[in-house]
């Protein structure tokens, strides 16, 4: 809201869910600068990479799953070079619960992360949401913004600097080091209580692409062994882009917390994290079974 | 109106033709058959009385865009350009289809180039251009494939004006050479579902010069809807005359000594019609 009238150059789209990504706020508050073409992804897309052409400030807001249809449309957005665009994708991962396996994206990171131009943020709390949203619209660029459906904790201090590219060392240890993105480093954070003082340490990863390599490299030399949280197929997610990193730099033993390669079930949030063994109880046991292990 | 004589257009097309079978026939790939039939469409919209452009400023705000829909026909859209003085032909000889030039073998985006947009994959430029047409004071031509309204994603487009807005400022033109890649193709009620979501339809010989000025003409004096311009094409237009409006030479330039020659005589020919 603040930014619609901060940026007189801005315009949002959204493909016929502003009353779920909360989009229809601005429209209400700027009618002249919002628009839809309807449930139409790929349009909505294909208008934003024009509107961002013609030199504004555009944010494309969908729920993550519908812009399976647009991904052509992404992957032209970002051939087209040094224009400002982000697409704001709300209810990611299994987080999304009893709508099912229909309306859980999780592999949203995995289709980001292949196309290049991309940054590809995962903010952790409404609070870094909002801080990554001032980000992005101030500096030109194209972004993808990865949020979760409501209610997520808000654990960050509202001065806990924010800046795209930058992993956080949010709790030290010696025994593990715990790579989260999104929410789940909420869960991570618990997790690592849980392990006790000075077991697991916890990166944070509020931005995917690019990777803040040094950060990770530096922990998991420390620790030696690494696991990785999110709310994502392994398949291309952070898991894999740690373990490539560790592959190529400094062999380290990992372990995952993800989701399988499968479709998800309707359920409560907190009862699919249990079925998929992505709660903070099955960050413990990783790490428990990890540290035992070697 | 047109700027210049339709006669010295008609030199400036016959020049751009014999380009087109080199610049693909040195390649040796490319799409020539579809370049080949846009040139009048194209020349005629650069040469209208109203087109505004700087080849010395790509990126004036105040200049008329042409976006590419069907990216495959950039090869017409560098020799265009270059007619246009935004860079010599030898450059595109140069460049064309080789690693890291402004050539690539579809459009890729350099205002100061002329090139208003990276195109590649149908369905795709049309929406940017509709977005950019809400957007810019001036108008947003929009050059897209017949094949292209098999997709979904362009089909749809028409019901756009509809559900968004109708920017008068922007213009589909629609090159229907009636064949795409591996068969026919049949546009069906296409205008006539553009009418009825409230476009401003024209149907054209896209050959004609005048008959294409006019068209354009009406369509950018056309102040509340969208226009639709349907240019009937013939694919392959003034090459190898054996292989004029015939399937079997999409992307497929001359390949032999004996082809280029074919085309080269075909287009002599046609020039004396």
């Amino acid at each position: 809201m603040e930014a619609g009238g901060r940026y007189r150059d801005l315009r949002v789209l959204d493909a016929g869910t502003k009353n779920s990504t909360m989009s229809g706020k601005f429209a209400d508050a700027y009618p002249d600068r919002f628009f839809t073409p309807g449930i139409n992804e790929p349009g909505m897309i294909g208008i934003a990479t024009g509107m961002a052409m013609a030199g504004r400030r555009v944010v494309a807001c969908d729920m993550a799953v519908f812009l399976h249809h647009a991904y052509a449309h992404i992957r032209a957005a970002a051939r087209q070079g040094d224009i400002h665009l982000v697409i704001a994708a709300s209810h990611t991962g299994i987080a999304v619960g009893p709508d099912g396996g229909s309306a859980h994206d999780i592999t949203d990171l995995a289709r980001m992360r292949l196309v290049p131009g991309f940054k590809v943020l995962t903010p952790w709390d409404g609070r870094q949401v909002k801080k990554a949203v001032e980000k992005v619209l101030a500096e030109p660029g194209r972004y993808y913004l990865r949020l979760n459906r409501p209610p997520v904790p808000v654990f960050l201090s509202e001065d806990f600097r924010f800046e795209i590219g930058k992993a956080y060392r949010l709790r030290e240890g010696d025994g593990v080091t715990l790579v989260a993105c999104g929410d789940k480093v909420f869960t991570a954070l618990q997790a690592a209580e849980r392990l006790g003082e000075g077991v697991a340490e916890v990166i944070g990863v509020a931005t995917m692409e690019p990777l803040d390599t040094a950060t990770i490299i530096a922990s998991a030399a420390r620790t030696g062994r690494v696991v990785t949280v999110e709310d994502h197929m392994f398949v291309g997610g952070l898991f894999e882009a740690v373990a490539g990193l560790m592959a190529q730099t400094r062999p380290t033993p990992m372990r995952r917390v993800s989701l399988e390669r499968t479709f998800t079930t309707s359920g409560q949030p907190d009862e699919l994290a249990r079925i998929y063994a992505v709660d903070m109880q099955a960050v413990v046991e990783t790490c428990r079974k990890f540290l035992d292990e070697t | 109106m047109l700027k210049i004589p339709p006669g010295e257009i008609k030199e400036t097309a016959y020049r751009i033709r014999r380009r087109l079978i080199d610049l693909t026939f040195r390649a040796g790939s490319g799409h020539l058959d579809t370049s080949l039939s846009l040139v009048e469409v194209w020349l005629a919209l650069v040469y209208s009385d109203f087109f505004r452009f700087d080849p010395r400023d790509g990126a004036w705000e105040g200049r008329d865009r042409i976006f590419l829909s069907e990216g495959h026909a950039c090869p017409l859209q560098y020799l265009v350009n270059a007619e246009l003085g935004y860079f010599s032909v030898e450059e595109v000889f140069a460049g064309n289809r080789r690693p890291n030039t402004p050539f690539q073998g579809h459009t890729k985006r350099d205002l100061t180039y002329g090139l208003e947009n990276s195109n590649g994959s149908l369905g795709i430029g049309l929406w940017q251009a509709y977005g950019h047409a809400l957007e810019v004071e001036r108008y947003v031509f929009c050059i897209c494939g017949d094949g292209e309204f098999q997709e979904p994603a362009a089909l749809g487009l028409l019901a756009a004006p509809h559900y968004l807005k109708p920017a008068p400022n922007f213009i589909l033109i629609i090159n229907h050479n009636k064949l795409a890649q591996d068969a026919a193709v049949d546009l069906g009620p296409l205008d006539e579902v553009a009418r009825l979501y409230r476009w401003h339809t024209e149907r054209v010989d896209g050959h004609d010069l005048d008959a294409l000025s006019q068209a354009y003409h009406r369509a950018v004096e056309e102040t509340s809807l969208p226009s639709l311009i349907l240019c009937d094409t013939v694919k392959g237009k003034g090459g190898d005359p054996a292989w004029e409006g015939r399937l079997g030479r999409h992307g497929r330039p001359p390949k032999t000594d004996e082809e280029y020659r074919a085309y080269v005589d075909g287009l002599d020919i046609s020039r004396g019609v």
